[in-house]
């Protein structure tokens, strides 16, 4: 399999009236064609705008200060923005967090969805815009799709705005699609329909998928591999099994024993003491050394790299170090989520 | 989307709407000019009137009908009004209509094409700001803007004259004509410059810049990074989504703004002596002219009236979640989930 996306050092940082903030630091990652990748962490760590970094579509105030991000072996960090209309849609797509404000109020949504297919196919005959309108729209699960696509927004009940928006982000076919927080405005039934849907259209259409969410629970259902964010770093990454069965950062150990299931028979929930480090002027070190009740002194000193767990799993916590104590890891024997 | 309302009951309730406006309007204006200050024979007789009895006072107040209790002077003013008759102007001594007849195309002129021009270059200049946000032009048009809306017209009005006029002697000061030249087209263009200056740059950066404002709200918005992400170039988002989307705040802004130039418009015509109607009721008012004060007054406000309920009817009609309310019930039958 080839790399379909290949992120190498990314650091974007916001210039606000506070400082710089350095929303995401040193963040490298391949993606594959066809898998789903989850990026878990909290909220502020980063995982939103690691996404729209990707697809350029940060407001003004954000910068790039060094990384390279390439699609399919081509070099596209410095694409301009005329260039960056060619690939979204076509190459890259995303599905935001709210479907209730990203869908435009005045314009049907069948309008709205055949704009997304005539913006790479503008030579397409009326009658095949109109069957490829309907064609996604019971794609995503939309009934009744002929007469519904002259509906507004305000029609739809939020369940079907995002089922409208993921048709939109699927109408040019796009190799890679963002999945920014897809379920978490959502009623928990129909996040679970959401979810079931995003693995469906992945399977049918064979995208590759980036899937940002907070919700561990979520994660174990659908992600092929999981990258696990923590101040702007990507602190571990590796396949599904390997995060759920055998976590190496602490941060990870703190975020699957902050599961409910983990806590089951207990009287009260886990939670990571403290809170995550403001990202204007982010501590030397490990970032999460603070909140970490195995941090050695050298967290506090300097930042650890990554280290290599298997050919497919890395974390940086210098626990992995030769150096450090052994500890057992407190998830052994746990129970996983799922 | 489908509405069960029926458009003739719509369109009764508006018209009855505006009915019941005219008529209030026309009850407080009566009364206001009746209990205002001053003598209305001064208008018809002139300097004469110092010379007049307390008799002959009377007498000529009784033959014009002005001793009577005000609401009897009103009934008898709706009365005739109702049949077309909106009596004499005591000044011109001339059916009022005759009297307004010869002016109000001037101020159509004026105050039509200065309206059409503030509005279409206000959404030209909104627009062009919103798209270069925080550049140099953005940043004069505002400060401009800012500068023009505190410059009273009729100072800024004085201040054209003095230029072009009276340094320059380029363009004319007063009047609609030249004398002898009232068909002469270019003639009365040159004469039309600076009114319309004056009128257009009273209005043009305030609308601008709420143009401005309302499009960079809706850039700023979520469906944006949607259409974004759809591969939508910048271009087709500022015309298709976001202009498309304030024009409901637009055609509002238009309808409203019409009395607003409207008033501008009157203050112009008074400064540049310019025969239209605002000189007209500005005469008409300092004289106590009933009868052509009432007129006036009555065709402003029609105006303005019929202005501000069009402007909401058009907008219901643009924007459909200004009718959502009313299709709450349509909407939950249709979506599941």
């Amino acid at each position: 399999m080839s790399n379909l996306l290949e992120v190498k050092n990314l650091s974007i940082s916001f210039c606000t009236p506070y400082g710089e903030v350095e929303a995401v630091r040193d963040v490298s990652f391949e993606l594959q064609e066809g898998e789903i990748l989850a990026v878990v962490g909290e909220s502020g760590c980063g995982k939103s705008v690691l996404c729209k970094a990707i697809m350029k579509l940060l407001p003004k105030n954000a910068k790039l200060k060094e990384g390279t991000i390439k699609t399919a072996g081509i070099d596209i960090t410095a694409y301009k923005e005329n260039e960056m209309c060619r690939l979204r849609g076509k190459l890259f797509s995303m599905v935001f967090q709210d479907p209730m404000t990203s869908l435009n109020p005045t314009i049907p949504i069948g309008n709205q969805i055949a704009e997304a297919v005539l913006v790479h196919n503008p030579k397409i005959s009326k009658a095949d815009l109109n069957r490829r309108v309907i064609e996604l729209m019971e794609l995503v699960g939309i009934q009744d799709a002929d007469n519904r696509r002259k509906l507004y927004p305000y029609n739809f009940s939020g369940g079907m705005r995002q089922r409208s928006v993921m048709a939109m982000a699927l109408a040019s076919s796009p190799k890679i699609l963002f999945a920014d927080e897809p379920t978490t405005s959502l009623d928990v039934t129909i996040q679970a329909q959401i979810l079931d849907l995003l693995i469906d259209v992945q399977r049918k259409l064979n995208t590759a998928t980036v899937f940002v969410t907070h919700d561990l629970g979520v994660v174990a259902r659908v992600a092929d591999r999981v990258a696990v964010m923590y101040a702007g770093k990507i602190v571990e990454i590796g396949t599904a099994e390997e995060i759920f069965y055998d976590p190496r950062h602490p941060y990870t150990w703190g975020l699957l024993r902050a599961l409910p299931a983990y806590s089951k028979g207990s009287d009260r929930l886990y939670t990571i003491p403290g809170t995550p480090p403001s990202l204007i002027d982010p501590p030397t070190g490990d970032a999460f050394a603070s909140r970490n009740e195995y941090a050695l002194e050298i967290d506090y000193k300097e930042a650890p790299p990554m280290f290599k767990v298997s050919e497919t799993h890395y974390a940086a916590t210098w626990l992995l170090s030769e150096k450090a104590p052994k500890i057992a890891s407190p998830m052994i024997g746990g129970k996983h989520g799922n | 989307m489908r509405i069960n309302r029926n458009p003739l009951l719509y369109i009764t309730k508006k018209i009855l709407l505006f009915l019941v406006s005219i008529l209030i309007l026309s009850i407080l204006v009566f009364y206001i000019s009746r209990k205002a200050p001053g003598d209305p024979l001064v208008s018809y007789y002139g300097d004469r009137t110092e010379k007049m009895s307390a008799a002959e006072r009377h007498n000529t107040m009784e033959r014009l009908g002005l001793n009577d209790p005000i609401h009897i002077q009103y009934i008898r003013w709706i009365e005739n009004a109702a049949k077309g008759n909106f009596g004499i102007s005591f000044k011109y001594k001339q059916n009022v209509l005759e009297v307004i007849e010869g002016r109000i195309t001037n101020t159509l002129i004026l105050g039509g094409i200065g309206f059409v021009l503030t509005f279409v270059f206000s959404l030209l200049l909104g627009i062009l700001c919103a798209w270069n946000e925080d550049s140099l032009l953005d940043r004069i048009v505002r400060q401009v803007g800012t500068a023009f809306s505190c410059i009273p017209e009729f100072w800024f009005a004085l201040v054209l004259i003095l230029v072009f006029s009276v340094s320059w002697g380029i363009l004319p000061s007063s009047g609609a004509y030249s004398t002898g030249m009232e068909n002469d087209v270019l003639n009365r263009i040159r004469h039309l410059i600076l009114p319309m200056a004056v009128v257009i740059s009273g209005h043009l950066w305030y609308y601008a810049y709420m143009i401005r404002n309302k499009l960079l709200e809706e850039v700023r918005a979520d469906y944006v990074l949607l259409a974004k992400s759809k591969g939508l170039t910048k271009k087709k988002i500022m015309f298709r989504h976001c202009l498309r989307n304030i024009m409901p705040t637009f055609i509002s802004i238009m309808a409203i703004s019409v009395p607003h130039i409207l008033g501008g418009t009157y203050v112009v015509e008074t400064v540049f002596s310019y025969p239209g109607i605002g000189t007209l009721s500005y005469e008409s008012a300092r004289f106590h002219d009933y009868n052509l004060l009432m007129l006036l007054c009555m065709l402003t406000g029609i105006v303005v009236i019929f202005f501000n309920i069009l402007g909401q009817a058009i907008n219901e009609q643009i924007d459909p979640r200004i009718k959502a309310n009313e299709a709450v019930e349509t909407s939950e039958v249709l979506s599941y989930d």
